[in-house]
């Protein structure tokens, strides 16, 4: 049976280090609406390559510490 | 409810699309009886007067929405915003596609069975092919519109 994946990020738990960061600063700095940063958060949309690495940058942090890959 | 300034873009466009265009097809059934010539003429009354009322509509409230929303109105689509966009208008796009086929057959279908004609069909609608395209492009309009609303809703 294929090994089912899902794309679990982190950007809550980094918006709460980096200062309490609102999404909408969040939005600001990545160039996307908020609605699009809550949509990532709850899981329920997977941002492309440019927008994830773009969120990385901002948390100054590698991409795998903010998305990672898990087993379902 | 918490929209994005897209969703609000796309319920102005799809409430509007649903009301203007209901009522001019809800009017263009009621001329079914009436003598040819005056239904022609009052259905081209309806057309100019839903596509004027259409565009008057549409300008004054996304001016109203570009008013109260400055800096959402400056930033443009995100990709998330892009790829709604996309499914959308691939599910409007199917339905127009159907409408236009249709359309097709009934030109070709009236060339070499000219017996069908308007004047013997049971649905006595003016301008009936032109209607029937029309009404498809409104349809795909507004599932454009809704496909859009249903996936800002859903989130994916």
């Amino acid at each position: 049976m294929l090994t089912q994946f899902q794309i679990v990020n982190r950007v809550r738990e980094k918006r709460f280090f980096a200062d309490e960061m609102t999404q909408q600063e969040l939005a600001d700095l990545v160039g996307v609406t908020r609605q699009t940063i809550m949509a990532i958060e709850k899981g329920k949309y997977s941002p492309s390559l440019e927008v994830a690495f773009k969120i990385a940058v901002v948390f100054e942090c590698r991409f795998d510490d903010v998305f990672t890959y898990e087993i379902l | 409810m918490d929209m994005s300034f897209k969703e609000k873009s796309a319920w102005i466009s799809f409430i509007s699309t649903v009301s203007i265009f209901g009522y001019y097809f809800y009017s263009i059934f009621m001329l079914i009886g009436e003598p040819p010539e005056i239904a022609k003429e009052a259905a081209k009354d309806y057309l100019i007067q839903a596509v004027f009322l259409s565009i008057v509509v549409e300008i004054f409230f996304h001016a109203v929405l570009n008013a109260s929303n400055k800096k959402e109105a400056a930033l443009q689509s995100d990709e998330r915003d892009k790829a709604f966009e996309y499914k959308a208008n691939s599910l409007g796009y199917s339905i127009l596609v159907v409408g236009v086929v249709i359309t097709l057959g009934r030109i070709i279908t009236l060339e070499y069975n000219p017996e069908f004609a308007e004047q013997h069909s049971s649905l006595q609608i003016p301008l009936l092919t032109a209607h029937i395209l029309m009404f498809t492009f409104i349809l795909s309009e507004i599932v454009r519109f809704g496909g859009q609303i249903f996936f800002y809703r859903r989130g994916y």
